[in-house]
């Protein structure tokens, strides 16, 4: 069966499990799940797994697998740096805008585990090389991150290890937010010309509610616009929350928020006067999803209360 | 020659002094506006009652927070808006003029392009765009200048503007590949990258405007110097030579004004688009060819037209703005295109 897979033809060894699970009822070695193009059906406990999103890349290692490859984040060469020390020499096939079909290939994936929205050209294309599972998810709602997870860890036949990390988050989310008062948090990326706010709808700010803080994105994001938009320099105190998390791209946090601070409008912010002010990586805060994003979030607002 | 062309522009035309005060009472209150509006809660009203000073009926709190924002937000970005609005202004009569082509524009010299890839070689060293410092993009623009000028000093290509366009068309080529090459590769500098490029005069501080008034100072200085040999190399390039000036040395000390001009204003709001080919097209539409008139029509002609770009660019989708850039062309277009239509326009 092994070498049948590695021949590139899953459906044999799929056969092949079928006819074992008539054989030994209870010990499925195939399965069928609801994604985003219809049912699919996968291995049982997937060796070679490729993961073209990042939240697919976080539950799979939380889940206890490694993948082949992976993208790389959003404005970076590699991996997300939370992740780095997990998966040293893993492939990269490309970034979430553009795929590698050929590297794709060249990895003889068991399973794909693809973005949410994955264009349906590219999903014929993937879903020829091995099945390809798309999460159905509905983007941009508080529980997203935890459905996604659920689906990709059922894809690889371990959605109890996953249950169990969503409720390990949920427990500590809850613990934090009994920590300190309800208070209130922004997030935002800065530039010279203002401030980038995120969403109330992302990730990073799911946990920041969940975590007992009022998410504050000062009515700037617009329906439609779920990630985020720019706020002008004159309408800043719209998010002088009580927390200011400020993401950046790159690991020079405290020069970043040296340099928004010799911005006289944000230098005159109540939170900045406070020292409420967070720098947070934002390859983990602004681009990742996923249980250990999650825990990795919660980490740095647990450090920030402190 | 010039009398010649003012008595007969006069005519049709209101005369220089004339126009240069209509213009620069438009300016003025251009000016005015854009410490009055913008994209905050300060409204119109109280911003002019600021000005006056006499807010009064609201809270200190109110008080402060709008006196800051016409103070250190409104009034940095209008003043701006002025110095930014002169030089490319000029820097585009100057580069159109020498290059005898209505089309040559600043960012033909490889100028913008030098300190577009230099902010792009900066931002992949690390840096990034809220900490980036004016002097890279002053560097950038100066070695890029370096580079076409090295180019011109070649045997023979300098008596040939059309040749030194084409050398700075070039490099500006080269240098927008190897920037786009960086960006490829180095998908954070792709993303931090995007708040620069597209040049806007929000966020500046005053200092920013300090740190280049060395460059503006000196390139006015050039310019008042060689504006008269410029006029006569108008005249033909051996006209020139006997009325005693030096074309050659004229064209270089142009092509170093205009990449210090430049390069100082793409510095400070980085490669703001179409000002240095609208403004000069529309004061020669006023003021006939002589670049002497055309250069006087330039300095408030550029800043009303920066200004009332930004202006707009805080309106229009509130509580954001958007990039200067992207205003400059929405509305340089259509008055270029109302000039172009409206009178037979003067050749170089």
């Amino acid at each position: 069966m092994l070498s049948y897979r590695s021949a590139g033809r899953p459906w044999l060894g799929m056969l092949i499990g079928l006819g074992l699970c008539a054989l030994t009822v209870g010990h499925a070695s195939a399965r069928t799940l609801s994604t985003a193009y219809g049912d699919v059906e996968v291995v049982d406990l997937p060796e070679r797994v490729v993961t073209l999103y990042e939240g697919a890349l976080d539950t799979a290692l939380a889940a206890g697998v490694t993948p082949l490859a992976a993208v790389s984040t959003r404005g970076g060469d590699g991996v997300a740096s939370y992740l780095q020390a997990r998966v040293e020499d893993i492939a990269i096939v490309g970034t979430s805008r553009e795929i590698n079909i050929e590297s794709v290939v060249a990895q003889r994936p068991d399973v794909i585990l693809a973005a949410p929205r994955l264009p349906e050209e590219q999903y014929r294309l993937l879903s020829r090389i091995a099945p390809t599972l798309v999460p159905a998810s509905e983007p941009y709602q508080p529980d997203t991150w935890k459905e996604e997870a659920r689906f990709f860890g059922q894809a690889l036949g371990r959605e109890t290890r996953i249950d169990e990390v969503i409720s390990r988050v949920e427990q500590r989310a809850a613990v934090l937010s009994e920590q300190h008062s309800q208070e209130s948090a922004s997030l935002v990326r800065w530039m010279p010309q203002g401030a980038l706010v995120m969403s109330e709808a992302i990730f990073s700010n799911v946990l920041l509610a969940a975590s007992g803080f009022d998410v504050n994105d000062g009515d700037v994001v617009k329906q439609g616009r779920p990630h985020s938009d720019p706020l002008s320099l004159e309408n800043l105190a719209r998010i002088d929350s009580d927390w200011l998390f400020l993401a950046t791209l790159n690991e020079e946090g405290e020069q970043a928020l040296a340099s928004a601070k010799s911005s006289p409008a944000f230098a005159r912010l109540d939170v900045v006067k406070r020292d409420q002010v967070v720098p947070v990586d934002g390859q983990l805060w602004t681009s990742a999803t996923g249980p250990l994003a999650a825990e990795a979030i919660l980490d740095d607002i647990e450090e920030a209360l402190r | 020659m010039s009398q010649g062309v003012a008595h007969v522009a006069g005519k049709e035309r209101l005369s220089l002094p004339s126009m240069f005060s209509l213009l620069s009472a438009c300016l003025a209150v251009v000016c005015l506006f854009s410490l009055l509006f913008g994209a905050g809660e300060i409204g119109p009203l109280d911003s002019l009652l600021i000005l006056l000073g006499k807010l009064d009926g609201t809270t200190a709190q109110y008080a402060e927070e709008a006196v800051f924002v016409v103070q250190e937000l409104r009034l940095p970005r209008t003043l701006i808006g002025l110095v930014v609005g002169m030089a490319l202004g000029v820097a585009g009569a100057l580069l159109q003029a020498v290059a005898r082509n209505p089309l040559a524009e600043p960012g033909l010299l490889g100028v913008s392009a030098g300190s577009a890839f230099a902010v792009a070689v900066a931002l992949m060293l690390g840096a990034s765009a809220a900490t980036l410092r004016v002097s890279v993009a002053q560097l950038g623009a100066l070695a890029g200048c370096l580079c076409v000028l090295a180019a011109a000093r070649m045997r023979g290509v300098g008596n040939d503007p059309v040749r030194l366009v084409l050398a700075g068309a070039v490099l500006s080529g080269l240098l927008g590949a190897l920037t786009s090459m960086i960006l490829l590769v180095d998908q954070r500098t792709a993303d931090e990258i995007r708040f620069w490029i597209v040049g806007s005069l929000a966020g500046r501080r005053i200092e920013d405007l300090h740190a280049i008034l060395p460059s503006m100072a000196l390139g006015g200085v050039v310019t008042v110097l060689i504006a008269r040999p410029l006029a006569a190399l108008a005249l033909g390039e051996r006209v020139a030579v006997g009325l005693g000036h030096h074309p050659q040395l004229v064209r270089l000390l142009v092509i170093g004004v205009v990449a210090i001009l430049v390069g100082a204003t793409t510095a400070v709001a980085g490669p703001i688009a179409f000002i240095g080919l609208v403004v000069p097209f529309a004061a020669r539409a006023l003021a006939g060819p002589d670049i002497r008139r055309t250069l006087w029509l330039c300095l408030p002609l550029g800043p009303l037209v920066v200004i009332s770009a930004d202006i707009v660019s805080r309106l229009v989708v509130q509580p954001s703005e958007l990039p200067l850039g992207v205003l400059t062309a929405l509305i340089g277009a259509p008055v270029l295109i109302l000039v172009v239509r409206s009178q037979r326009l003067p050749t170089l």
